[in-house]
């Protein structure tokens, strides 16, 4: 196997060709310049050309026959071609690479700094960098096969170097964007990264729209059976996780009631005015509903409803009617509705009835917590769950920085959120947008960093965006995403064309960690998510079972008769619990027929249906 | 554009007319094929192109191995000149080793005088040597049946006879098929023979011009016995589209096997190629050193500054 640098060469760029060995893209391979020592480069273009197949049509190299004859004589012409690779040196040299050098593949030990970055040990194994295999086989022992992968249907060990994320450099490079369309591996990706944070138990939070992070169910395939059923816990907002209202200040609330819909400029002021100190639900919802009532009926009305007799508690509530009229006469009715509404609709999601205390103890305990619900919800929750918790870390931070280590202590952490064009879009409003704002620009001085994962990087506000030191990139192929990337990354041209065709789980990781862009292939998750069945076995398998339950309750009433369906029918009804109709019978027991579990027999008084005989 | 040169013209227009008149002057195809025959100068029989098994039947006898050679002149005028010749043997196979063998040669490092004329003779026996001695190697190496050489096989007896010797010897102790292609005919045989019948203006015909679009594809013109080169049996075939045949040399020991070194031949050209065997041709383009590789090694070796003093005038020119 031999390579060597051919053609014009630059100190930044040079090609390589070899007669025998293919190229892959995003290996690396040593230069060895008689002058300069050994440079490291990275293939970033691929080629094989024949020079016997030219590509000009009507060549006389076109005679199949003659080329089949050839191989048949022990000559394949398509053996002898070139392999040409266009390589990018991984520190620019001081002149260009002299044509000639010889080239080889590396030895771990002389790229370990291109591929390994930090301690082993502080590292998330995101999975393997690919095209590594060679390299790989010179690696120590306890670096080989670490993580399993899953390729062409396949499950193996890696023969790859890893690919470790380092924890540690958090501090420097806080935030990750995950990017990718939707079946790239994008959301695989995002659960291995959850899963390697909490083999770290490092605290994390994780805002899950779609109900898909659950990771107590270990793969059934994977040969090391791994799940975190300890090392997270799902909250469901209004289940079990809510808002403590009494804890809300007036900014908490306005952020929620707007998250369900926008206030309008009227019905701020007029929460403004109309939330109190040490308001509960139940006393500001009932204030609420107080004002409408007493808006609608007006002055003059309850003037005269309190003229006459009433119960002492009614007349208590006009009285307070009144009052409240005049302490808010400026307050029109509309926007007192609105705000009803509104309050309304939070509090029959239940987020008024639960409290983020348990939120707060799993990350204590430095476990991850799922936080699982509809998405406007979430935005409204997590505007003020994060706003919370992260006022607490950096509350407890600031007052260690002024030598007042009074506060609660409150321990550094992970936001992770999948859909994240949602929660800070660019170029409208949403609830969460200027927390997660704020952390993006600041987080990192309090050690609170982010990881959003979007299918549509462009959507995704622009500040958060450009705070976003490392991405993940998978296949995208919208050409407006493509162009997003390749702006806020190092992602270079002939990577960007590749993105469209990344087969799912490969993704380009560019961090300012490793100065350059790396290939790799994320690992097979330990855990699975509970949306892995595919509808069409959803279906099936339903149906199948619903079959059998229906035979289970037909059998002992077989075998029925047509003309007496009315009484079969009251009969399984009242056995097995069921609501059949004569109607809906008929085709259940039709439908067994084509099954062939029963059989239908012609008869002088209808048909009859049996059991099928084994 | 130019204005055309009246004189210059006028003797193109001449010149044009007189070779359309030579051309149709030649007699026509049946009428030449008929005078070959009748006058005992060689038979016509088709070619077939091999299938597996025929290939299959020689692949069991041996291997098919081709040689070519190839010589760039470099530097500056003699005794300036710098000669790299190389010779390759290929066998045909992906996997094997090819035979090559090189050799560099300047007037300036050669042990006597020799004048420019006595320089371009020795280059030209040189290089024959140097294809004789790979096809030794590659008889040696790979045990072939078959052995193409580029180039006509009277080439190498003339310019270098002794190692030719040892080649033909060993060559017919092995049972390997020495086998010379000939790309561009230059004998004028043929013509001599038919020369009363031809009445060319005079002028006398050669080979290629009567040989010329008188075969079909996949036809040879094996010539009677003593008729070519001694020592040699030699025939015309037309392997492709092309019009223009090829010439093939075989030993006079080895003609039983003409039959089967045409249909492999045959088998091997490219049908809208020039009618080479495309083996011939790979190797070609293997063995051929360019003129970048001869500037390379002149600048690397002799330096710009000496390479530049002695780059010709004409090298320089820009239009």
């Amino acid at each position: 196997m031999q390579m060597q640098v051919v053609g014009l060469t630059t100190p930044q760029e040079v090609y390589v060709a070899s007669k025998d060995r293919k190229f892959r893209i995003n290996e690396l391979l040593v230069l060895e310049d008689p002058y300069q020592g050994n440079l490291i480069g990275e293939v970033v273009e691929s080629n094989s050309y024949n020079r016997f197949i030219p590509l000009s049509i009507g060549s006389s190299i076109h005679d199949a026959d003659v080329l089949e004859s050839l191989k048949h004589l022990g000559y394949s012409i398509s053996e002898d071609e070139i392999n040409i690779a266009k390589v990018k040196l991984i520190t620019e040299a001081s002149f260009p690479v002299v044509t000639g050098s010889s080239v080889r593949l590396p030895a771990f030990d002389e790229v370990r700094g291109h591929l390994l970055k930090g301690v082993r040990e502080d590292g998330l194994l995101l999975g393997e960098i690919k095209n590594t295999e060679e390299t790989a086989a010179t690696m120590e022992d306890d670096l080989k096969g670490l993580c399993e992968m899953f390729s062409g249907g396949k499950l193996y060990k890696t023969k790859n170097v890893p690919f470790f994320l380092d924890l540690r450099s958090f501090q420097q490079y806080p935030h990750i964007g995950v990017f990718g369309g939707s079946g790239s591996g994008k959301s695989f990706g995002l659960r291995v990264i959850m899963e390697e944070i909490m083999k770290h138990g490092f605290p994390a939070l994780m805002l899950d729209p779609h109900y898909e992070m659950e990771f107590s169910e270990s793969q059934e395939s994977s040969e090391e059976k791994r799940d975190f059923k300890d090392n997270f816990r799902k909250f469901q907002i209004g289940e079990h996780i809510g808002v403590e209202f009494l804890n809300l200040s007036r900014g908490d609330l306005l952020a929620l009631l707007s998250a369900v819909s926008p206030l309008t400029e009227a019905m701020s002021s007029a929460i403004e005015s109309l939330h109190l100190r040490g308001d509960t639900y139940l006393s500001f919802s009932n204030r609420l509903e107080l004002l409408s009532e007493a808006l609608e009926m007006g002055r003059l009305r309850i003037e005269q409803a309190l003229k006459q007799d009433m119960e002492p508690m009614e007349r208590e509530k006009y009285i307070k009617m009144r009052q409240l009229l005049e302490e808010y006469q400026n307050i029109p009715l509309p926007s007192v509705q609105g705000i009803a509404w509104r309050l309304r609709r939070l509090h029959n999601s239940g987020l008024f009835s639960h409290d983020i205390k348990p939120v707060k103890e799993a990350m204590m305990q430095g476990k991850l917590a799922v936080i699982q619900g509809p998405i406007w919800l979430l935005q409204v929750f997590s505007t003020y769950l994060l706003s919370n918790i992260y006022r607490k870390r950096r509350d407890y931070k600031d007052g260690e920085l002024k030598g007042e280590a009074s506060g609660d202590y409150f321990p550094p952490f992970i936001i992770a959120t999948d859909e994240a064009h949602n929660f800070a879009p660019k170029g409208r409003d949403a609830a969460t947008k200027g927390i997660i704002t704020e952390i993006a620009q600041e987080g990192r001085k309090y050690g609170v960093f982010l990881i959003l994962a979007t299918q549509r990087p462009t959507l995704l506000d622009e500040t958060v965006t450009a705070q976003l030191n490392t991405k993940i990139i998978f296949r995208t192929v919208r050409a407006s995403d493509i162009g997003t990337i390749s702006e806020e990354t190092d992602i270079k041209a002939e990577e960007a064309r590749r993105l469209p065709y990344l087969p799912s789980g490969d993704a380009f990781v560019s961090s300012p960690l490793f100065g350059r862009t790396v290939a790799i292939r994320v690992r097979f998750p330990h855990t699975r998510s509970p949306h892995t069945q595919n509808p069409l076995d959803e279906i099936q398998l339903h149906r199948e079972s619903s079959e059998d339950k229906l035979f289970e309750a037909i059998k002992p009433h077989l075998p029925i008769y047509a003309a007496n369906f009315a009484r079969a029918v009251e009969e399984i009804n009242r056995h097995a619990g069921a609501n059949y109709e004569v109607r809906t019978l008929k085709a259940a027991l039709d439908t067994l027929v084509e099954k062939g579990k029963l059989t239908r027999k012609a008869s002088p008084l209808g048909d009859i249906y049996q059991a099928t005989d084994i | 554009m130019f204005e055309l040169n009246a004189n210059l013209k006028q003797t193109f227009e001449e010149t044009a007319k007189a070779m359309r008149l030579r051309l149709q002057q030649k007699p026509s195809v049946d009428a030449l094929r008929f005078m070959v025959v009748d006058r005992g100068i060689g038979s016509f029989r088709m070619c077939q192109k091999l299938d597996c098994r025929g290939l299959s039947s020689i692949a069991q006898k041996g291997r098919i191995v081709g040689v070519d050679g190839s010589t760039n002149n470099a530097g500056g005028p003699f005794p300036y000149s710098f000669t790299l010749q190389q010779a390759l043997a290929k066998v045909c196979s992906s996997k094997e080793e090819d035979v090559v063998i090189t050799d560099a040669i300047s007037p300036l490092t050669m042990k006597d005088a020799i004048t420019e004329e006595e320089y371009r003779d020795f280059i030209k026996r040189n290089l024959a040597e140097l294809e004789v001695k790979a096809a030794l190697e590659a008889l040696d190496k790979f045990n072939p049946r078959v052995v193409l050489l580029d180039g006509s096989l009277v080439r190498y007896k003339i310019e270098s006879a002794p190692m030719w010797e040892t080649l033909k010897n060993r060559a017919l102790a092995q049972d390997a098929v020495l086998v010379g292609v000939v790309e561009g005919i230059s004998t004028n045989i043929i013509s001599s023979c038919l020369e009363d019948a031809l009445e060319l203006g005079g002028f006398p015909a050669s080979d290629w011009e009567i040989l010329f679009g008188l075969l079909q594809v996949g036809e040879i013109l094996e010539i009677v016995p003593g008729l070519f080169k001694e020592g040699f049996r030699t025939f015309f075939m037309r392997s492709s589209l092309d019009p223009k045949p090829i010439g093939i040399d075989l030993l006079e020991e080895q003609q039983e096997y003409l039959a089967e070194v045409s249909n492999l031949i045959f088998t091997l050209t490219p049908q809208d190629g020039r009618g080479i065997p495309l083996w011939l041709d790979i190797i070609d383009k293997n063995v051929r050193i360019t003129d970048a590789v001869m500037e390379g090694l002149l600048n690397t070796y002799l330096g710009e500054d000496y390479a530049e003093f002695l780059k010709p005038k004409r090298e320089r020119r820009q239009m």
